[in-house]
Protein backbone atom coordinates (compact mmCIF):
# COMPACT_ATOMS: atom_id res chain seq x y z
CA UNK A 1 0.00 0.00 0.00
CA UNK A 2 1.41 3.97 -1.11
CA UNK A 3 1.28 6.46 1.57
CA UNK A 4 -1.66 8.46 1.31
CA UNK A 5 -1.22 11.68 -0.42
CA UNK A 6 -1.91 15.01 1.28
CA UNK A 7 -3.44 17.55 -1.03
CA UNK A 8 -4.11 21.35 -0.64
CA UNK A 9 -7.58 22.83 -0.33
CA UNK A 10 -6.67 24.98 -3.72
CA UNK A 11 -6.61 22.74 -6.80
CA UNK A 12 -2.82 22.61 -8.44
CA UNK A 13 -2.73 22.87 -12.11
CA UNK A 14 -0.22 20.12 -13.50
CA UNK A 15 0.37 18.28 -10.13
CA UNK A 16 3.47 16.41 -9.21
CA UNK A 17 4.75 15.03 -5.71
CA UNK A 18 7.02 16.20 -3.18
CA UNK A 19 7.08 15.11 0.76
CA UNK A 20 3.97 13.18 0.38
CA UNK A 21 1.85 16.09 -0.76
CA UNK A 22 0.46 16.50 -4.12
CA UNK A 23 1.66 20.17 -5.40
CA UNK A 24 1.75 22.40 -8.33
CA UNK A 25 4.36 21.29 -10.64
CA UNK A 26 4.98 23.88 -12.84
CA UNK A 27 7.92 26.47 -12.47
CA UNK A 28 7.15 29.60 -9.90
CA UNK A 29 7.80 32.62 -12.28
CA UNK A 30 5.97 35.95 -13.56
CA UNK A 31 5.98 38.89 -12.70
CA UNK A 32 2.82 38.76 -10.07
CA UNK A 33 1.68 35.80 -8.96
CA UNK A 34 0.19 33.64 -6.82
CA UNK A 35 1.37 30.40 -5.16
CA UNK A 36 -0.22 27.47 -3.24
CA UNK A 37 2.22 26.93 0.02
CA UNK A 38 0.09 24.76 1.86
CA UNK A 39 3.22 21.88 2.14
CA UNK A 40 4.97 23.64 4.38
CA UNK A 41 4.82 22.34 7.68
CA UNK A 42 2.65 25.17 10.23
CA UNK A 43 3.30 24.61 14.09
CA UNK A 44 1.85 26.81 16.08
CA UNK A 45 2.66 28.36 19.38
CA UNK A 46 1.37 29.58 23.19
CA UNK A 47 2.67 31.50 25.65
CA UNK A 48 3.08 34.39 27.32
CA UNK A 49 3.14 37.11 25.63
CA UNK A 50 6.59 38.55 26.99
CA UNK A 51 8.93 36.02 28.67
CA UNK A 52 11.74 33.40 28.32
CA UNK A 53 9.30 31.56 25.75
CA UNK A 54 9.58 34.96 23.18
CA UNK A 55 13.07 35.43 24.04
CA UNK A 56 13.83 31.57 22.72
CA UNK A 57 11.49 31.91 20.11
CA UNK A 58 13.88 35.23 19.00
CA UNK A 59 10.29 37.42 18.10
CA UNK A 60 7.77 39.48 19.21
CA UNK A 61 4.21 39.97 18.18
CA UNK A 62 3.73 41.30 14.24
CA UNK A 63 7.53 40.60 13.60
CA UNK A 64 9.05 37.72 11.65
CA UNK A 65 12.73 35.70 12.02
CA UNK A 66 14.54 33.41 9.32
CA UNK A 67 15.70 30.88 12.22
CA UNK A 68 17.13 27.52 12.16
CA UNK A 69 15.50 26.22 15.30
CA UNK A 70 16.52 22.56 14.71
CA UNK A 71 14.86 21.02 12.30
CA UNK A 72 16.02 23.27 9.07
CA UNK A 73 15.47 26.63 8.10
CA UNK A 74 12.27 27.99 9.09
CA UNK A 75 10.52 31.25 9.34
CA UNK A 76 8.69 32.21 12.90
CA UNK A 77 6.46 34.72 12.50
CA UNK A 78 4.74 36.63 16.07
CA UNK A 79 1.22 35.89 14.50
CA UNK A 80 -0.93 37.27 18.33
CA UNK A 81 -0.12 38.79 21.20
CA UNK A 82 1.38 34.97 23.12
CA UNK A 83 0.99 33.25 19.67
CA UNK A 84 3.81 32.24 16.94
CA UNK A 85 3.59 30.44 13.96
CA UNK A 86 6.43 28.59 12.70
CA UNK A 87 6.85 27.66 9.25
CA UNK A 88 9.45 24.54 7.62
CA UNK A 89 9.96 23.44 5.21
CA UNK A 90 7.19 20.23 3.21
CA UNK A 91 7.69 17.14 5.46
CA UNK A 92 9.22 18.68 8.53
CA UNK A 93 6.05 19.74 10.79
CA UNK A 94 6.54 16.66 12.91
CA UNK A 95 10.70 17.28 13.88
CA UNK A 96 9.83 20.83 13.76
CA UNK A 97 7.04 20.80 16.80
CA UNK A 98 9.35 18.42 18.80
CA UNK A 99 12.55 21.04 17.89
CA UNK A 100 10.28 23.94 18.82
CA UNK A 101 9.02 21.84 21.85
CA UNK A 102 11.95 20.99 23.56
CA UNK A 103 13.04 24.50 23.05
CA UNK A 104 10.59 25.88 25.04
CA UNK A 105 10.90 22.87 27.58
CA UNK A 106 13.60 25.02 29.37
CA UNK A 107 11.38 28.12 29.93
CA UNK A 108 9.51 26.73 32.62
CA UNK A 109 6.20 28.87 31.37
CA UNK A 110 3.08 26.93 29.82
CA UNK A 111 3.58 27.01 26.37
CA UNK A 112 1.52 24.71 23.89
CA UNK A 113 2.93 23.14 20.30
CA UNK A 114 0.34 22.00 17.84
CA UNK A 115 0.92 20.83 14.20
CA UNK A 116 -1.70 22.75 12.50
CA UNK A 117 -0.15 21.55 9.07
CA UNK A 118 -3.14 19.96 8.13
CA UNK A 119 -5.75 22.27 9.11
CA UNK A 120 -4.10 25.50 7.49
CA UNK A 121 -3.94 26.85 4.09
CA UNK A 122 -1.15 28.89 2.66
CA UNK A 123 -0.88 30.91 -0.33
CA UNK A 124 2.17 33.39 -1.45
CA UNK A 125 1.20 36.46 -3.18
CA UNK A 126 4.37 37.68 -4.96
CA UNK A 127 5.52 40.51 -7.31
CA UNK A 128 6.09 44.05 -7.19
CA UNK A 129 2.11 45.02 -7.72
CA UNK A 130 1.38 42.86 -4.73
CA UNK A 131 0.17 45.42 -2.42
CA UNK A 132 -2.06 46.97 -5.22
CA UNK A 133 -3.55 43.71 -5.40
CA UNK A 134 -3.91 42.79 -1.18
CA UNK A 135 -5.31 46.48 -0.84
CA UNK A 136 -8.29 45.67 -3.26
CA UNK A 137 -9.15 42.99 -0.06
CA UNK A 138 -7.64 44.45 3.04
CA UNK A 139 -7.86 47.57 5.11
CA UNK A 140 -4.50 47.43 6.38
CA UNK A 141 -2.13 50.09 5.31
CA UNK A 142 0.61 48.33 3.49
CA UNK A 143 3.36 50.76 3.16
CA UNK A 144 6.80 50.47 4.04
CA UNK A 145 6.74 52.71 6.52
CA UNK A 146 3.90 50.83 8.17
CA UNK A 147 4.31 47.44 7.53
CA UNK A 148 7.76 46.94 6.46
CA UNK A 149 9.57 43.80 5.19
CA UNK A 150 9.60 40.93 8.13
CA UNK A 151 5.87 42.57 9.85
CA UNK A 152 3.26 40.47 10.63
CA UNK A 153 -0.45 41.02 11.58
CA UNK A 154 -4.21 39.70 11.26
CA UNK A 155 -6.96 41.24 10.09
CA UNK A 156 -9.61 40.32 7.43
CA UNK A 157 -8.59 39.83 3.62
CA UNK A 158 -11.62 39.32 1.88
CA UNK A 159 -13.89 38.70 4.60
CA UNK A 160 -11.25 35.96 6.34
CA UNK A 161 -9.62 36.28 8.87
CA UNK A 162 -6.14 35.83 7.68
CA UNK A 163 -2.27 36.10 9.41
CA UNK A 164 -0.51 38.35 6.34
CA UNK A 165 3.48 38.01 6.62
CA UNK A 166 5.52 40.19 4.56
CA UNK A 167 8.45 38.17 3.62
CA UNK A 168 10.01 39.57 0.80
CA UNK A 169 12.06 37.88 -1.41
CA UNK A 170 15.77 37.97 -3.46
CA UNK A 171 16.46 41.21 -0.91
CA UNK A 172 19.80 41.59 0.32
CA UNK A 173 18.53 41.29 4.20
CA UNK A 174 16.45 38.75 5.05
CA UNK A 175 13.29 39.42 7.04
CA UNK A 176 13.38 40.72 10.38
CA UNK A 177 15.82 43.47 9.38
CA UNK A 178 14.84 46.86 10.53
CA UNK A 179 15.38 48.36 6.63
CA UNK A 180 12.39 48.39 5.04
CA UNK A 181 13.50 48.80 1.56
CA UNK A 182 16.47 45.75 0.82
CA UNK A 183 15.92 45.60 -2.44
CA UNK A 184 14.07 42.22 -2.88
CA UNK A 185 10.55 41.70 -4.33
CA UNK A 186 7.57 42.09 -2.56
CA UNK A 187 5.63 39.09 -1.41
CA UNK A 188 2.91 38.60 1.34
CA UNK A 189 2.25 34.82 3.17
CA UNK A 190 -1.44 34.58 3.53
CA UNK A 191 -2.24 31.81 6.42
CA UNK A 192 -6.19 30.86 7.09
CA UNK A 193 -8.37 28.62 8.16
CA UNK A 194 -8.00 25.18 5.49
CA UNK A 195 -12.09 25.41 4.77
CA UNK A 196 -11.42 28.96 3.47
CA UNK A 197 -7.89 28.63 1.42
CA UNK A 198 -9.65 27.87 -1.48
CA UNK A 199 -11.93 30.89 -1.34
CA UNK A 200 -9.06 32.91 -0.08
CA UNK A 201 -6.89 32.16 -3.08
CA UNK A 202 -10.23 32.97 -5.51
CA UNK A 203 -11.10 36.25 -3.96
CA UNK A 204 -7.52 37.01 -4.32
CA UNK A 205 -6.88 35.99 -7.98
CA UNK A 206 -10.30 37.67 -8.90
CA UNK A 207 -8.64 41.03 -7.19
CA UNK A 208 -5.77 40.90 -9.27
CA UNK A 209 -7.29 39.49 -12.38
CA UNK A 210 -6.59 43.48 -13.89
CA UNK A 211 -2.99 43.65 -12.75
CA UNK A 212 -2.35 40.24 -14.45
CA UNK A 213 -2.03 38.13 -11.21
CA UNK A 214 -1.44 33.98 -12.36
CA UNK A 215 -1.45 31.01 -10.27
CA UNK A 216 2.35 29.44 -10.32
CA UNK A 217 4.00 26.48 -8.97
CA UNK A 218 5.16 26.13 -5.40
CA UNK A 219 7.80 28.14 -4.02
CA UNK A 220 8.30 27.33 -0.44
CA UNK A 221 10.35 29.48 1.83
CA UNK A 222 13.21 30.07 -0.33
CA UNK B 1 -15.83 53.10 8.34
CA UNK B 2 -15.66 53.45 11.70
CA UNK B 3 -12.26 52.98 13.23
CA UNK B 4 -11.40 51.40 16.96
CA UNK B 5 -8.19 51.38 18.22
CA UNK B 6 -6.88 48.30 18.97
CA UNK B 7 -4.22 48.62 21.94
CA UNK B 8 -2.45 45.69 20.17
CA UNK B 9 -3.14 45.31 16.06
CA UNK B 10 -3.50 49.06 15.60
CA UNK B 11 -6.24 51.28 14.46
CA UNK B 12 -9.07 48.96 12.57
CA UNK B 13 -12.69 48.65 10.97
CA UNK B 14 -15.27 47.96 13.36
CA UNK B 15 -16.53 44.95 11.49
CA UNK B 16 -13.35 43.22 12.48
CA UNK B 17 -14.50 43.63 16.15
CA UNK B 18 -17.66 42.11 17.90
CA UNK B 19 -19.73 44.21 20.53
CA UNK B 20 -19.87 43.07 23.87
CA UNK B 21 -22.05 45.70 25.31
CA UNK B 22 -21.45 48.18 28.58
CA UNK B 23 -18.32 46.51 30.39
CA UNK B 24 -19.63 45.49 33.79
CA UNK B 25 -18.17 43.09 36.60
CA UNK B 26 -20.31 39.94 36.47
CA UNK B 27 -22.23 38.99 39.45
CA UNK B 28 -20.87 35.95 41.42
CA UNK B 29 -22.76 32.64 39.88
CA UNK B 30 -22.88 30.98 43.49
CA UNK B 31 -24.55 34.06 45.16
CA UNK B 32 -26.17 36.43 42.59
CA UNK B 33 -30.25 36.21 43.03
CA UNK B 34 -32.37 36.63 39.98
CA UNK B 35 -32.93 39.97 39.82
CA UNK B 36 -29.18 40.49 40.27
CA UNK B 37 -28.98 38.48 36.74
CA UNK B 38 -31.68 40.32 35.42
CA UNK B 39 -30.34 43.80 36.04
CA UNK B 40 -26.22 42.83 34.81
CA UNK B 41 -27.93 41.01 31.48
CA UNK B 42 -30.87 43.22 30.39
CA UNK B 43 -30.41 46.77 32.28
CA UNK B 44 -27.96 48.84 30.98
CA UNK B 45 -27.44 52.65 31.29
CA UNK B 46 -27.65 53.51 27.60
CA UNK B 47 -25.77 56.99 27.64
CA UNK B 48 -25.71 59.62 24.91
CA UNK B 49 -22.06 60.41 25.60
CA UNK B 50 -18.91 58.47 26.96
CA UNK B 51 -19.46 54.98 27.87
CA UNK B 52 -17.48 52.00 29.07
CA UNK B 53 -17.48 49.32 26.53
CA UNK B 54 -16.27 45.38 25.76
CA UNK B 55 -15.36 45.05 22.00
CA UNK B 56 -13.39 41.55 21.04
CA UNK B 57 -11.04 41.98 18.48
CA UNK B 58 -11.65 38.48 16.61
CA UNK B 59 -10.31 39.03 13.04
CA UNK B 60 -7.01 40.09 14.74
CA UNK B 61 -5.58 39.70 18.10
CA UNK B 62 -8.07 37.62 19.78
CA UNK B 63 -8.02 39.86 22.34
CA UNK B 64 -11.16 41.34 24.71
CA UNK B 65 -10.40 45.01 25.25
CA UNK B 66 -12.12 47.55 27.25
CA UNK B 67 -12.48 50.63 25.60
CA UNK B 68 -14.03 54.28 26.44
CA UNK B 69 -15.97 55.17 23.60
CA UNK B 70 -18.82 58.29 22.83
CA UNK B 71 -21.64 56.74 21.43
CA UNK B 72 -22.70 60.44 19.68
CA UNK B 73 -19.28 61.18 18.32
CA UNK B 74 -17.51 58.28 18.21
CA UNK B 75 -14.32 59.17 19.91
CA UNK B 76 -12.37 56.96 21.46
CA UNK B 77 -10.37 58.23 24.61
CA UNK B 78 -8.73 54.99 25.92
CA UNK B 79 -8.44 51.18 25.12
CA UNK B 80 -6.64 48.60 26.86
CA UNK B 81 -6.38 44.91 26.94
CA UNK B 82 -9.47 43.81 29.81
CA UNK B 83 -7.15 40.77 30.64
CA UNK B 84 -3.45 42.52 30.99
CA UNK B 85 -4.53 46.28 30.87
CA UNK B 86 -2.14 46.44 28.24
CA UNK B 87 -2.26 49.71 25.95
CA UNK B 88 -0.62 49.11 23.27
CA UNK B 89 2.50 51.52 24.17
CA UNK B 90 5.97 49.62 24.13
CA UNK B 91 4.83 46.59 22.23
CA UNK B 92 7.67 45.68 19.76
ZN1 LIG C 1 -6.38 43.54 18.02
Amino acid sequence: MSSPLARSPIPPGPATERDGWEVDARVPGGPLTLSDETPLAKVHVRAPFDGASRAALGVGFRRTRRADLGAGEVLVVGSGPGEWLVLGAPGTAGALRAAVEQRLAGTGEFTSVLDLTHGRALVRLHGAAAPAVLAGVCAIDLADAVTPDGSAFRTSVAGVVTDVVRDDLGGTQRSGAAASDNGGVRSYLLHCERSSGRYLADALLDAGRLSGLAMTGFRGLA
Amino acid sequence: MMLLPCPWCGPRNATEFRFGGEAGRRPDPASASPEEWRRYLYFHTNPAGWSTETWYHGAGCRRFLTVERHTVTHEVRAARDTATGTTGEGIS
